[in-house]
């Protein structure tokens, strides 16, 4: 029963790897067994042989091609020498967190700004085209009431015309119509003003020249003067004296010329 | 450097100074080599997948986990080994077969020692510890991590295997 205990230790016994104790029991029971003694001889001239066994030595082949293979990794990853273990890569994981922190607070705050430009945008766009809208809305309103048969509607439509900061040609055309042909001396008179805005259209002072000379009224006559006066227009010359020169002209519509006259020549 | 141990090289080669596997390969080939053409016989083949062991030491550096350096560069040769078979024994069953057979072809071209023709005549399994244990003199604990075993098992398995060859060898002589 100890012998098979015996023999799976002489590996060992011979090795020389088991405790003192075990040691001492296999070489006590070796001497008093004969048959684990043989089979500790044989085992000797088995591991003598493993002794004696030459170690073989693989041509320089392998040295000179495992070198080369060495050389080209080098050169394939020639960024990656690095003595310090763990800093360099602790380093760029650190750094690389932090990129990654930064570039989605950089996406999430450009995100926003997006958005928030794009409703802007989309508002502003409302706003104009709702600014658009009532513009066109009023033109209309203004061009229909121009045309209304009350004269105090007309005068609403022409006091319109005064919201706009740069009416279009047909507005102020219409305007000018108002101012040549209404019947009604408080519409011209109201047309005359509004228009007074906006004297730098050639349209607009081709109309006041214009109503120079059809104008029977005398307070619209004068207003005219003003502003063609103001304005300073050579042209308005001639139609000034030709009214001058009208017998029927009120005098003090002629004093009113005569003070403008000079200035404009 | 040349006193240093094998694991302080290989971390070193793990963290990108290829030098250092020159001395690695210096110190180990030979043994990588002869384990090699005691299992397969083969010397070419040997060579061969030497160099692939090495290759791969150097290839996958970066996954040296700091364990016992002899145990890992055993566990790839092993497998690279085992690989090897697996590929050329597709139409065989047995991987032992065609093991056994290759070794008999070759024999006679290879003088081969009356102990390396007892080792031969055990299966893969026992011939794989007896040649780590004794030749490359591979201790239990690095054994056990090589084939994936228990210290212990691994001292009964190769005592058993031992006794078989012993058998094996005084019949040949």
């Amino acid at each position: 029963m100890e012998k098979h205990h015996i023999t799976a230790l002489l590996p060992e016994y011979l090795d020389d790897l088991l405790s003192e104790t075990q040691r001492k029991k296999v070489a006590a029971h070796l001497k008093d067994c004969k048959p684990c003694a043989q089979e500790l001889e044989a085992l000797k001239t088995v591991f003598m042989a493993f002794e004696d066994e030459k170690e073989h030595t693989p041509s320089d082949r392998l040295r000179s091609n495992f070198f080369a293979q060495i050389e080209q990794e080098k050169a394939h990853s020639s960024k990656v020498v690095s003595i310090d273990r763990t800093s360099p890569e602790n380093k760029s994981k650190w750094i690389n967190k932090v990129l990654k922190i930064a570039a989605s607070v950089a996406l999430l705050v450009g995100v926003y700004f997006f958005g928030k430009q794009q409703q802007e945008q989309k508002s502003d766009l409302a706003i104009a085209q709702l600014t658009h809208e009532t513009l066109a809305f009023k033109q209309t309103a203004m061009l229909s009431l121009m045309g209304n048969k009350s004269a105090s509607k007309r005068i609403q439509g022409v006091n319109f015309i005064a919201e706009f900061t740069d009416p279009d040609d047909a507005i102020v055309r219409a305007l000018a119509d108002r101012m040549l042909h209404d019947e009604n001396t408080n519409v011209r008179s109201t047309a005359v003003e509004v228009l007074s805005e906006f004297t730098s259209s050639t349209t607009v002072k081709d109309s006041f020249i214009k109503a120079l000379k059809t104008e029977k009224d005398p307070g619209i006559q004068i207003s005219i003067i003003q502003v063609l006066g103001k304005m300073q227009e050579k042209k308005a010359a001639a139609s000034m004296q030709y009214l001058l020169e009208q017998n029927d002209t009120q005098p003090y519509v002629k004093d009113a010329l005569e003070s403008v006259l000079p200035n404009i020549i | 450097m040349e006193k240093l141990t094998d694991e302080i090289l290989m971390s070193q080669v793990a963290h990108g100074n290829l030098e250092v596997l020159k001395i690695l390969f210096e110190r180990h080939h030979r043994h990588v080599f002869n384990f090699l053409y005691k299992m397969s016989g083969n010397r070419m083949l040997s060579e061969d997948i030497t160099q692939e062991v090495f290759y791969k030491l150097m290839k996958y550096r970066t996954s040296y986990n700091d364990g016992k350096f002899v145990s890992w560069l055993f566990t790839i040769a092993r497998n690279s080994l085992n690989t090897h078979f697996r590929r050329v024994s597709n139409t065989y069953e047995d991987i032992d077969t065609l093991d056994y057979k290759m070794v008999a072809e070759e024999a006679a071209q290879e003088d081969y020692s009356d102990l390396h023709l007892a080792i031969n005549q055990l299966d893969a399994t026992d011939r794989e510890l007896v040649i780590l244990n004794r030749i490359q003199e591979i201790k239990y604990k690095e054994l056990a991590e090589i084939v994936g075993s228990t210290p212990g098992a691994v001292k009964t398995k190769v005592s058993r295997a031992l006794k078989k060859l012993k058998t094996i060898y005084f019949q040949n002589i």
